[in-house]
C-alpha cells in the first residue's frame, strides 16, 4: 500500500540535493513535524527535473507534485534553477488545459538551512492537496461526464470543441 | 540483480517511530530483493561488517540501506560495499530518519512511508550501473583569498608544506581585522607583536606570491585546475620602486581624509601606508580624495618621491593565476551601528564601536595610545560598554551571536583601567558568552580585579547632557531602571558577512547563508570544506570567529589542501552526463544550456554530435532534461531511474 | 506572369546548383496535392501553387542535412524554416528558400464536410478551382461552391505572416494580411470555456479515439528526433507500448512540451491526424503561455534563442508563490 487509504494522499516531491533535500534534512534534524503524505525523489538539481516527470506523475495518478530547488542565484550549479523556473512555470500553466487542477503542482525554493520553511511548505502543500481531494484519474473519468462531453463534441465536430 | 536491504534502527532514532523489522520483511516482496534485515546501527563497524558479510554470503550485487540522509552517510556505505567487492555506485539509500522518523510520531504511517522510500530506492538501484572514475592531473598551487589572520595562517602552512601559494588581499596590506587590535584576550598580548612576525613571514616566504590591493575578478575551471583572474587595482605607485620611506605621506597636502585603517576616527593623507608594520609596506593613492585626481593638479608626491615611483596614469590590471585549490578567508565586517539610532551613533561623536576603541587604545592609533574621546579630546572617566549591538537581535535580522564581543569588551575594560586608573567601566550585557580556555576566568578578572561594573540588561537610549552622555537602561537582576552618566560609550558592534561576500561566493560557486556567510559542507564534520571540490573556508567568512578559531581554521584548510595535493592525479566524480551517440541528433541544445561549458560539439562520421568533457562536467543534469530525445543521460540519475521511482510511487 | 509560372522559372534557374527543390504537385485526385521533389525541369513543371498546398515542406529539411536543397514555402512554412535555423538543425548555407504570397489553404476536413452536406457521396473529386474568395469542388458530377472563409484552415484565418518571413527568392506581389476571424480560435476558446474536469473528459474522449499512429509527430517539422523519439525508445523508457489512454495522453504531452517555445503553429500535427483529434489546441495553449511569459514567438527571428534554452535572473512575468 503506497499510501494509507483514507488518511494520506499520493504526493511526490522532486528535490534538489544541495538545497531543498538538505532543507528537508534540516527540518528532520530540528524535529519539525510534517504530514506523512510526501515521498521525496532526490535529484542533483532542479534543472535536472524534466517537466515531463511531473506530467507523468500526475497523469499516472499522483494527487500532488511538489518541486523544490535552491533559491534563485543560489543554485549549486549556478544556473539550474533559472532554467527550472521557466520550464516549471510553463508546465504549471499547461496543466489546466489537460484537465489537471494547477493547484496539484507547485514549485518553490528552500535552502539547506531553511528547515522551518520546509516544514511550512510541506504542511501548506499537503493541506492544499487534501482540500482538492484525491485526483480524478484520466483512465477513470466518470461515464456520465464522458457522455456529456462526448455529446457536445458530436454536435460540434471533432475539430471544434463545443 | 541480487539486492540486499538493510533497515537501520539508528538506536531508537528510527526504531522509535518505524517498525524496521516489518519494513525489512516487506521489502522481500520487491523485485530482485533476495535478502533483508533490520540492523541496530548500520553505520557502526559491526553494522558495516554485517553488510559486507551479507554481500559475500548472499552474493548480493546491490545494496539498499534505509537509515539517515544520504547527505550524511552515503560515502560511508559506498566505501563499505566497495570493501565487499562491489562497485560503490551499486548502492542506494532510503532516508527514513530525517524524512520519516524525525518528522512525525505515527508509527503506522512512518512504517508505511519507510517502505515506500525503500521501494523507490530498490527501483533506482535496479537501474544503477557500475561507474568508474577517470583520473586527471592536479596543479599544486593554491590561492588564498583574504590576508587576515586566517588567510595568513593558511598561506604559511601551505607554503611551509612546500606548495606554491598565491595570496590575494583586497586592501593595500595584509593583517585584516587583527592588525587593528591593540591587545588580544585572554592573555593581553600585543596584537601586532604576535601578528607582525607572521606578516613578515608571508612577505619573505619564497613560496608565497602576494597580490595586495587586488580582488578576484572571475574563476573558471574545476578542482585541480582553476583559472582565477585577479584584478590588481591601480595604486598609482610603482611598487617595484616604492621603498615605503613615507616621504610622500609627509608632504601630501590632502591630510584630512577619514582613515579607514583607524576606523575613520583619525585623518590620513591621500597617499598612504595604513600602518607602520604594513605588508607590503608600499604607498597607494586614494584617487577619490587625491588632489591630482580630484582637481587635476598637485603632483606633490611625484615631486618628493626619491625613487620616482608615482604613476598617475596607472590602470587596473588583470592577471591570471592557475591554481588547483582555493581557500576563501575573506573575514567579516562590522554591523553598521547607525542602524540603531537610539544609541546615538552618528549623532554623538562619543558613541563609537569596539573596533574604534581598539584604535584609541593602540599606541600606533590616532591618539598614540592615549584614550581621548573623539568630541573634545578629553580623557574619559566613565565609560559605558553596550553588548550585542547588532547581535542576537531578530528585529535587526541579526539573530546570531557574534561570539567574540563579550570577550573583547572584558579586555577593553581591563585595558581602560590600565590606561586610566581612576576610570570606571560599565558593561550592559544580555548574557556573558565566554566558553573558551581561560575565557571565563578572564571576564571574572575584569569584574573582580578591575572593578568593571556589569549590568545585565538592555540599553533603551543614549542622550546628551552637557558634555556627557546619559545611558538609560534596565538592570534586570536588580529589577530597576538605571541611568549612567558617561564620557564615552563603546558599542560592541556585531560581526556581519564581509562586503561583497555573496558575489565572491557566486564566483566560487559555493553556497552562502541569508546573512552572506559562506556555507561549509557539513556543520559538524566538514567545517572547512565547501560543496565545491577544491574550495575551502577559513576564518570568519564562514561565521564570526575569534583569533584562535580563525587560526585553527586556517591551518585546517591548509591541511585539507595539502591532503588534496598529496596525490598527483585526482579522480573525477563519475556521476556525470554521457551521450548516447546513436541517439544524438547534434542539435546542440545541451551545449547551449550547460552552465559549465562541459559539452562540446564533435564530428562523428560526418555528423555533428555532442560530447561531454568528463573533468568539467559537474553532474547537474540540466542537459538531460534539455535533450528532447534523451540522448544525453546523467549517470546515476538517468531518466529511466527517475521514471522508475515515479512509477513505483504511482502504482496502486 | 503568375506566381506559379514565375516560381517555376526561378526554380529552373537555380536547380543546377541544388540537390532538389521541395514543393507540391497534384495528388491522386483533384483535391489532394502532395509533396513534390523537383530534380529536373520536367519535375518543376508539375509544381502547384495555391489553396491545396496544405503540406509543410520544411518537415523534410532536417533529414536532408548536408545536402544543398531548395524549398518552396508559404508564410507559415517559412517560420518552420526559421525555427529550424534558430535551433541549428539546418544550415542556412545549404538552404535556398523560394516563396510567394499565400492567400490561404483549405482545411480538407472542412471541405469534406461541405461535400458531405451537399450530398456528393464519397466519390473522387474531379475538379477544384479557387479564386481566393471561393473554392469550387466538383465531385460525383456535382460542383459545390464554398466560400474560402468557411473552408480555410484555421491558421489561415488568423495568419500574421502570409508572406515568408525569410526567403531568398520571393516572387509576385505580397499577399495582404487577412483580418483575423474570431472563429479562428474556436478550439482554444472552447477549451478555455470548459471546466477543468470537463477538459479531462474531453481529452479522455479523444484519447479513446487515438490510434497512436504518430502521424502528428511525423508531420511536425520540429520533431527532429525521428527514430529516436522517446515515445518509442527503451533508453530512456518514457512510455510503454501499452495502448492505454494515459500513455496516449502522455505522448501528446511529450509532443506539446517538447514544442514549448518552438512551435510555429503550422498545424501539421492536427492536419495529419486521421482521427481529427484537435491536438493543435495543446500547442496553441502553450504558445499563448510562452508569449505571456516571455513575449516570444517562435520562428520569426533566425537569431533569437528559444525561451526555454535561456533565462533571466529576474523573470518579470513569473510571479512565484509565497508560502
Amino acid at each position: 500500500m503506497p499510501v494509507l487509504t483514507g488518511k494520506e494522499l499520493r504526493i511526490v516531491g522532486f528535490l534538489c540535493n544541495w538545497c531543498s533535500y538538505g532543507g528537508a534534512d534540516t527540518a528532520g534534524v530540528g524535529r519539525f513535524n510534517q504530514p506523512t503524505d510526501l515521498r521525496i525523489i532526490r535529484v542533483p538539481c532542479s534543472g535536472r527535473i524534466d517537466p515531463l516527470f511531473i506530467a507523468k506523475t500526475l497523469i499516472n495518478g499522483a494527487d500532488g507534485v511538489l518541486v523544490s530547488g535552491c533559491h534563485p542565484r543560489d543554485c549549486h550549479y549556478a544556473e539550474g534553477n533559472f532554467y527550472a523556473r521557466r520550464r516549471l512555470e510553463v508546465l504549471k500553466r499547461f496543466l489546466p488545459i489537460l484537465g489537471i487542477d494547477p493547484g496539484r503542482f507547485d514549485y518553490t525554493w528552500v535552502s539547506a538551512s531553511e528547515g522551518q520553511r520546509w516544514q511550512k511548505v510541506v504542511t501548506a502543500f499537503t493541506e492544499q492537496i487534501h482540500t482538492l481531494g484525491p485526483a480524478p484519474r484520466f483512465d477513470a473519468v466518470a461515464p456520465e461526464l464522458l457522455a456529456k462531453v462526448a455529446g457536445a463534441i458530436s454536435q460540434g465536430g471533432n475539430r471544434v470543441a463545443a | 540483480m541480487r539486492i540486499g536491504v538493510f533497515v537501520c534502527h539508528c538506536g531508537s532514532n528510527i526504531e522509535g517511530t518505524v517498525d524496521t523489522a516489518a519494513v525489512a520483511k516487506a521489502t522481500l516482496e520487491f523485485p530482485e530483493v533476495v535478502y533483508a534485515t533490520d540492523t541496530m546501527y548500520a553505520c557502526s563497524e559491526p553494522g558495516q561488517d554485517g553488510i559486507i558479510q551479507a554481500i559475500k554470503e548472499k552474493n548480493l550485487t546491490g545494496v539498499v540501506v534505509a537509515s539517515c540522509t544520504p547527505r550524511m552517510h552515503e560515502p560511508t556505505f559506498r566505501k563499505a560495499v566497495e570493501r565487499a567487492g562491489l562497485n560503490r555506485f551499486m548502492f542506494e539509500m532510503a532516508n527514513i530518519r530525517e524524512h520519516v522518523s524525525w518528522i512525525g510520531k505515527n508509527r503506522e504511517a512512518n512504517t508505511n512511508k519507510s517502505l515506500d522510500l525503500v521501494r523507490i530506492a530498490v527501483e533506482k538501484l535496479r537501474r544503477d550501473a557500475p561507474l568508474i572514475p577517470s583520473k586527471f592531473s592536479v596543479n599544486k598551487r593554491v590561492m588564498i583569498i583574504g590576508g587576515g589572520v586566517a588567510g595568513i595562517q593558511a598561506a604559511l602552512d601551505c607554503a611551509d608544506g612546500g606548495l606554491q601559494v598565491v595570496l590575494v588581499e583586497r586592501e593595500s596590506t595584509i593583517g585584516g581585522k587583527m592588525a587593528k587590535l591593540d591587545k588580544t584576550f585572554p592573555t593581553v598580548d600585543c596584537s601586532s607583536c604576535i601578528l607582525g612576525p607572521k606578516m613578515v613571514d608571508v612577505a619573505q616566504h619564497p613560496n608565497i606570491t602576494l597580490h595586495a590591493y587586488s580582488e578576484v575578478d572571475s574563476i573558471g575551471g574545476y578542482v585541480g585546475n582553476f583559472q582565477v583572474k585577479v584584478k590588481k587595482k591601480a595604486t598609482y605607485v610603482d611598487w617595484e620602486l616604492c621603498t615605503g620611506c613615507g616621504a610622500c605621506i609627509e608632504k601630501c597636502p590632502s591630510k584630512k581624509n577619514p582613515d579607514a585603517f583607524n576606523e575613520k576616527i583619525g585623518p590620513c593623507t591621500s597617499i598612504n601606508i595604513p600602518f607602520p608594520q604594513a605588508i607590503p609596506k608600499k604607498a597607494y593613492i586614494d584617487a577619490t580624495t587625491c588632489r591630482q585626481f580630484v582637481k587635476g593638479k598637485c603632483g606633490v608626491c611625484a615631486k618628493v618621491c626619491p625613487t620616482g615611483a608615482i604613476r598617475y596614469d596607472m590602470t587596473d590590471e588583470i592577471v591570471t593565476e592557475d591554481v588547483g585549490a582555493i581557500v576563501a578567508a575573506t573575514g567579516y565586517d562590522l554591523f553598521d551601528i547607525k542602524k540603531i539610532p537610539e544609541y546615538g551613533s552618528g549623532t554623538y561623536p562619543d558613541v563609537i564601536t569596539g573596533l574604534q576603541y581598539e584604535r584609541l587604545l593602540s599606541a600606533s592609533g590616532p591618539t598614540g595610545g592615549h584614550i581621548k574621546r573623539p568630541s573634545d579630546g578629553k580623557e574619559p572617566k566613565n565609560i559605558v560598554f553596550i553588548q550585542c549591538v547588532g547581535s542576537r537581535d531578530k528585529s535587526l535580522d541579526r539573530p546570531y551571536c557574534s561570539g567574540f564581543c563579550c570577550m573583547y569588551t572584558a579586555k577593553q575594560t581591563i585595558l581602560t583601567k590600565d590606561h586610566i586608573p581612576d576610570s570606571q567601566s560599565y558593561v550592559f550585557y544580555m548574557d556573558i558568552r565566554s566558553p573558551g580556555k581561560m575565557y571565563d576566568e578572564f571576564t571574572r578578572r575584569a569584574m573582580e580585579e578591575y572593578g568593571a561594573r556589569y549590568i545585565r540588561g538592555r540599553v533603551a537610549m543614549v542622550y546628551p547632557k552637557g558634555d556627557k552622555l546619559m545611558v538609560r537602561g534596565a538592570d534586570t537582576l536588580a529589577g530597576t531602571q538605571v541611568e549612567i552618566e558617561a564620557d564615552l560609550v563603546v558599542l560592541a558592534a556585531g560581526a556581519e558577512a564581509a562586503k561583497g561576500a555573496p558575489q565572491l561566493a557566486e564566483k566560487l560557486r559555493i553556497s552562502y547563508d541569508k546573512y552572506g556567510f559562506f556555507m561549509e559542507s557539513h556543520p559538524k564534520l566538514k567545517p572547512v570544506e565547501t560543496n565545491t571540490a577544491g574550495v575551502y573556508l577559513a576564518g570568519s567568512c564562514q561565521g564570526p570567529k575569534d583569533i584562535p578559531q580563525s587560526v585553527g581554521q586556517g591551518s585546517a584548510a591548509a591541511a585539507k589542501v595539502l591532503a588534496l595535493f598529496s596525490k598527483d592525479m585526482l579522480e573525477s566524480d563519475p556521476q556525470i552526463s554521457r551521450v548516447d551517440i546513436k541517439r544524438c541528433v547534434g542539435c546542440g541544445k545541451c551545449i547551449m544550456t550547460c552552465p559549465f561549458k562541459a559539452i562540446k560539439e564533435v564530428e562523428f562520421r560526418g555528423q555533428k554530435k555532442a560530447e561531454v568533457i568528463e573533468t568539467v562536467c559537474q553532474g547537474c543534469g540540466i542537459c538531460t532534461s534539455t535533450c528532447p530525445q534523451g540522448a544525453i543521460q546523467l549517470s546515476h540519475f538517468t531518466d529511466n531511474q527517475i521514471l522508475a521511482e515515479v512509477n513505483a510511487l504511482c502504482q496502486s | 506572369m503568375s506566381r506559379l509560372e514565375e516560381l517555376k522559372t526561378r526554380i529552373k534557374e537555380a536547380l543546377p546548383g541544388l540537390e532538389c527543390v521541395i514543393g507540391w504537385q497534384k495528388g491522386y485526385d483533384a483535391l489532394h496535392n502532395t509533396p513534390l521533389f523537383m530534380r529536373s525541369a520536367e519535375d518543376v513543371d508539375k509544381l502547384e501553387w495555391g489553396a491545396l498546398n496544405v503540406h509543410n515542406p520544411a518537415v523534410y529539411l532536417p533529414t536532408m542535412a548536408g545536402k544543398k536543397v531548395g524549398v518552396v514555402v508559404k508564410g507559415c512554412d517559412s517560420r518552420s524554416v526559421v525555427e529550424l535555423l534558430q535551433e541549428n538543425l539546418i544550415n542556412r548555407d545549404n538552404i535556398v528558400i523560394f516563396a510567394a504570397g499565400c492567400d490561404g489553404v483549405v482545411d480538407l476536413t472542412k471541405v469534406k464536410a461541405k461535400l458531405a452536406a451537399a450530398g456528393t457521396g464519397a466519390g473522387v473529386v474531379t475538379a477544384v478551382s479557387a479564386d481566393g474568395k471561393t473554392v469550387s469542388v466538383t465531385a460525383g458530377g456535382k460542383t459545390v461552391a464554398m466560400p474560402m472563409a468557411e473552408v480555410a484552415a484555421d491558421k489561415c484565418l488568423r495568419c500574421q505572416y502570409p508572406n515568408a518571413v525569410l526567403a531568398d527568392t520571393f516572387v509576385g506581389t505580397p499577399a495582404p494580411q487577412p483580418t483575423p476571424v474570431p472563429s479562428a480560435n474556436a478550439d482554444l476558446d472552447a477549451l478555455d470555456a470548459m471546466s477543468v474536469p470537463d477538459r479531462m473528459a474531453f481529452w479522455r474522449y479523444h484519447m479513446d479515439r487515438c490510434i497512436r499512429c504518430y502521424a502528428c509527430r511525423n508531420a511536425c517539422p520540429m520533431c527532429v528526433c525521428r527514430d529516436h523519439c522517446i515515445a518509442q525508445s527503451r533508453e530512456p523508457h518514457w512510455l510503454s507500448q501499452d495502448d492505454s489512454v494515459t500513455e496516449k495522453l502522455m505522448f501528446q504531452v511529450v509532443h506539446a512540451m517538447h514544442l514549448a517555445g518552438r512551435c510555429t503553429e503550422c498545424g501539421e500535427c492536427q492536419r495529419a491526424c486521421p482521427m481529427d483529434i484537435p491536438v493543435l489546441a495543446l500547442k496553441k495553449h502553450l504558445n499563448r503561455t510562452i508569449h505571456d511569459l516571455f513575449d516570444y514567438q517562435a520562428g520569426v527571428d533566425a537569431a533569437a534563442i528559444p525561451p526555454l534554452l535561456q533565462f533571466k535572473t529576474e523573470e518579470v512575468n513569473i510571479k512565484e508563490r509565497s508560502w
